[in-house]
């Protein structure tokens, strides 16, 4: 069927001939099909959507870049070279680059990391989705109204949160920082128009059988939805400000369940649909093996939910959640390489294709990274690799040859695929095809020459953080003296990154030249099927194919012959609920424990999350002082967990225990250490010497940090801080005096007060007793120090 | 994977134009899967269901018995008295070792060479709250001028805050410069004893 402008030939992606062809077991009759129909499908809302693709993806790089970079200028700028300072025609833009506020880093990396999943391949794949599901359905997207609805509700939402991260407005959840407004926005496109418009469009479906496209696409929205709305569960303390209503450990067990999901549901099931639409029908090959397409599907949605506190691997998590989400993470491996399998063995017999068609090569290389990806991660969730990679650039290469190769080629390819087709190109094809090629080598280049160098990079701080000298002290004690030596591996990596900015922009440059080559009006062909009819046999069911068996024996063949599978595949609602059941179960069998249990019951908090008595509520400033912390993004570089490791505790301190973390909403763990752990930063240095520090980060030699001199201009809002204590009570939080009347606004400012005159005293700035530096400095000098704390009488800890 | 296409089944069914194989789903596929789940299913026994099992927390203790032995089992608990101290500041080993410690956790307001930085320059006569050596590990332990000097108590275990006192002792009169004095001059230490022979 030609779908599209009639100067594509779109012929069927039938085998060649001599293929059997026997009699297929899983066919149906159809009793008494509906009368013929006729419609049209709305490509115009997917060419919104590519559109789309085009812009984000050049911000999400651009931002890319500017990070990329911000972490290697300050010591570039230093570099004297036989007694020259090649670079210091830096030293105009540095100040530019490290005192804005809202260029920081801190608030800039959200912005990369949101706008690549969120807006580049969040728009890809509601392309994909769009254009396929209709093809596959037979069927118009059942409200184009919706459609519109839909695609210019997620650019709002990509606009706001352009805006407010940049502009401090964070819940500090990596992968889900926006605020309270924004976060129900989502909930509402996703579900109310995404979802609703889709699972309309299946029930007004023309073809009876679901493909398996479709049955990713069910899974990316359905869990999406839970993944996002129990995440973002949040108390309110402003217009722009909310307090996770999960504390410490749960929170992190309920954002890394979310975390990884995101992962599996934003970035994997939907490219997992796209690639089973768009590359068979770029081969013009049938897939592989339609079995496989089942077990690793089914395998895929039960396991992925498991993984999560792979990310928390000793941490104060609790062992057995962590064990468990390593052990899913190496069981998930097979069902991972599923899709690589069934993907890559579609192109036998057509290879020659891939030599010649830009579309196959991308997908070729995005399929190869994802299996990559997908055997990277079973691995680095084994407990004893973990201890190396977490929290070291080793994570970061591995996202990223996630995030390239795998998403960012199999939009290209379905990009270029699409290009044609959807402006109905004069040429019927491309503008370019040797553009497309350029763009595929440059892009693959720049991928390797970001990942190779930051694996590099991961390993080599890894191993110096754990090394130790002949007499047993660390050997690299300096925490910059690991930045330092990474430096080079940094430049590689921009490098790397401009590479694949500069493929992107090819990219829609030749898209947008297709473009140009559009009819004067886009044809829109009406295409013909009958609608379902009332009744629907299944084939008979099958017999056993054993011979002498038990009835179980017999019973499970019939059973692996796949009838049942194939009846499901026409009960659209049937299908979803047993994704939702598959998704639900998962998570509840390990998020009861761990989250919900100890709510209700001591034995399982004590099991799980034992209480210190000596821990006890932030002071009001304090906690102003964490909503700093959070609104300046530090943890993208510094995480608060230290681990039970004997290099680390050497380095940092006592390990974290988990009922230290009890009032902390939302947990500040992190994920990554540009700069060292705070977990323990508390009474190690001078209140003067944090002051110093964070106006001038670069006074410590080496330091690639950005100058938060801002916080001493600018006035802390006390009247907000009696909100937030407020919302923290409502969660929980033991606050006694501070929550009646106006009390914590002046607790605040007496906190305030005392902390300046000792900035004073020991010789620092005058005039911050109003400032949000204050506030800062307050909360990093309590961070650690209540498990040394002697524990406050029972009188005094009540209220 | 050696298969003729001739040989592959081609399901009866087709979705706009694309048609699906009916073939088997690989056979190392299923035993790697295999595998896995069996390997998963003893390991969480043993780690997770056997008490016997080491946890993060022994493995952690084991490793600072072993270490803190072989750092400084042929002392023993160093005792925060002069004597100590004095024989200290004429060990190279420890001296070593307590160099990396004050590079990891002093360095940052005393500066990398002691000329001091937002804390007091250690190279100069002058001290603020030290008399004598031992003062200097009474300095380390429990803080000084407020929170200005942190108290390393519970950062630092004894013998380690004893050698640092002995390289902090070591550091007066190491450089020029920095940090202008603070506090009163102080008569010099006594002598380093000379290294005892075995």
């Amino acid at each position: 069927m030609s779908a599209t402008s009639s100067v594509i030939s779109e012929r069927p992606a039938h085998a060649s001939h001599d293929a059997a062809t026997e009699p297929d077991p899983l066919h149906g009759v159809e009793v008494r099909p509906g009368p013929m129909e006729q419609f049209t499908y709305n490509d115009a809302v997917v060419r919104k959507f590519a559109f789309a693709i085009l812009l984000w993806g050049v911000v999400a790089m651009l931002v890319g870049l500017i990070v990329a970079l911000q972490l290697v200028l300050p010591v570039a700028a230093e570099t004297v070279v036989g007694g020259v300072r090649p670079f210091a025609f830096l030293d105009g833009l540095l100040p530019f680059l490290y005192e804005t506020p809202w260029l920081n880093f801190g608030r800039l990396r959200p912005l990369h990391t949101n706008a690549a999943i969120f807006a580049f391949a969040g728009n890809a794949i509601f392309a994909a989705v769009y254009y396929s599901t209709q093809r596959l359905c037979k069927a118009r997207m059942w409200s184009d109204t919706l459609s519109n609805l839909h695609f210019w509700g997620w650019q709002a939402i990509i606009v706001a949160a352009a805006l407010t991260l940049p502009l401090g407005y964070t819940q500090s959840k990596e992968y889900a920082e926006l605020e309270w407004p924004i976060d129900v926005a989502i909930a509402v496109v996703w579900v109310g128009f995404f979802g609703v418009n889709f699972m309309m469009t299946l029930l007004t479906r023309r073809e009876r059988h679901m493909y398996v496209a479709l049955w990713f696409y069910i899974a990316t929205i359905v869990t999406v939805a839970v993944l996002h709305v129990f995440n973002s569960l949040a108390i309110p303390a402003g217009a722009l400000k909310s307090y996770s209503v999960y504390a410490g450990v749960q929170d992190a067990m309920v954002q890394w369940w979310y975390g990884h999901n995101a992962v599996a549901f934003f970035l994997t099931t939907p490219f997992l649909g796209l690639m089973y639409y768009f590359l068979p029908k770029a081969a013009e090959r049938p897939v592989y093996s339609y079995r496989l397409s089942i077990v690793h599907f089914w395998s895929l949605v039960f396991m992925y939910i498991w993984a999560g506190p792979h990310h928390l691997h000793y941490t104060a998590l609790p062992q057995w959640a962590s064990t468990l989400g390593m052990l899913f993470s190496l069981m998930l491996w097979m069902p991972s390489w599923g899709g690589m399998i069934n993907g890559l063995l579609t192109l036998r017999g057509a290879w020659h294709k891939v030599a010649a068609d830009p579309v196959l090569k991308f997908f070729v290389v995005g399929i190869t990274f994802y299996g990559m990806a997908t055997f990277e991660g079973p691995m680095l969730s084994i407990k004893s690799i973990n201890a190396l990679s977490h929290y070291t650039d080793w994570t970061i290469a591995h996202v990223h040859g996630g995030a390239l190769g795998w998403n960012g080629f199999m939009t290209f390819g379905m990009l270029y695929w699409l290009a044609p087709r959807l402006f109905q190109s004069r040429t019927g094809a491309l503008w370019s095809r040797r553009l497309a090629e350029t763009h595929f080598w440059v892009g693959t280049i720049g991928i390797l020459m970001y990942i190779v160098p930051i694996y590099w990079a991961g390993i080599t701080q890894g191993l110096m953080w754990r090394a130790f000298d002949e007499s047993g002290a660390l050997r690299f004690p300096d925490f910059v003296e690991t930045v330092m030596k990474i430096m080079p591996m940094y430049w590689i990596r921009v490098i790397g990154g401009s590479l694949f900015l500069l493929g992107m922009i090819m990219c829609a440059v030749n898209v947008l030249m297709t473009w140009t080559l559009r009819p004067s009006r886009y044809a829109e062909p009406v295409q013909s099927a009958p609608a379902l009819g009332a009744v629907y046999r299944d084939p008979p069911k099958p017999a056993s194919r054993l011979h002498a068996n038990t009835e179980f024996g017999h019973r499970g063949d019939v059973f692996l012959q796949g009838l049942w599978h194939r009846t499901w595949e026409r009960l659209p609602v049937k299908f979803t609920v047993w994704v939702v059941i598959a998704v639900l179960v998962a998570s509840a069998l390990e998020l009861i424990p761990m989250v919900v249990a100890p709510m209700f019951s001591t034995a399982w908090r004590e099991k799980n999350i034992p209480r210190i008595a000596s821990v006890q509520p932030y002071t009001p400033l304090e906690l102003a002082g964490r909503d700093v912390y959070v609104a300046e993004g530090c943890y993208n570089c510094h995480s608060q967990m230290v681990r039970p490791i004997w290099a680390e505790t050497k380095r940092y301190g006592e390990y974290s225990k988990p009922g230290e973390f009890a009032y902390d909403h939302p947990f500040q763990w992190g994920s990554r250490r540009i700069g060292p752990d705070l977990a323990r930063i508390g009474g190690l240095r001078s209140y003067d010497w944090h002051v110093a520090h964070l106006e001038n980060p670069r006074m410590v030699p080496g330091s690639i940090m950005p100058s938060y001199k801002h916080l001493s201009h600018e006035k802390l809002d006390f009247k907000a801080i009696q909100r937030r204590v407020n919302a923290m009570a409502m969660l929980g939080v033991p606050y006694g005096e501070a929550v009646k009347g106006d009390n914590a606004a002046q607790m605040a400012r007496d906190q305030a007060e005392s902390i300046a005159a000792e900035i004073a005293t020991q010789g620092g700035p005058t005039g911050l007793e109003d400032t949000k530096m204050i506030a800062l400095v307050a909360y990093l000098q309590r961070l650690g120090t209540d498990l040394h704390a002697p524990a406050p009488a029972e009188a005094g800890a009540a209220k | 994977m050696s298969h003729t296409k001739a040989a592959d089944p081609l399901l009866n069914h087709e979705y706009d134009g694309i048609r699906e194989y009916d073939n088997p789903t690989p056979g190392w596929w299923h035993v790697l899967f295999l595998l896995t789940i069996i390997f998963s299913f003893f390991y969480f026994l043993y780690y997770e269901i056997n008490p016997e099992s080491a946890t993060n927390e022994s493995n952690l203790q084991a490793a600072r018995v072993a270490q803190t032995k072989r750092i400084f089992g042929a002392v023993g608990e160093l005792s925060p008295d002069e004597a100590t101290i004095q024989k200290m500041r004429g060990n190279a080993q420890f001296l070593e070792i307590a160099s990396g410690i004050f590079l990891g956790n002093c360095a940052q307001c005393h500066a990398r060479d002691g000329t001091g930085g937002t804390g007091v320059n250690l190279t100069d006569d002058a001290y603020k709250n030290v008399n004598r050596v031992e003062d200097i590990y009474a300095v380390i332990t429990r803080g000084a001028g407020g929170q200005a000097m942190p108290a390393w108590e519970n950062r630092l275990s004894q013998n380690e805050r004893v050698i640092l006192a002995a390289f902090v002792a070591n550091l007066r009169g190491s450089a020029t410069g920095g940090k202008a004095p603070e506090g009163k001059e102080i008569p010099p230490w006594p002598p380093i004893p000379a290294p005892e022979s075995k």
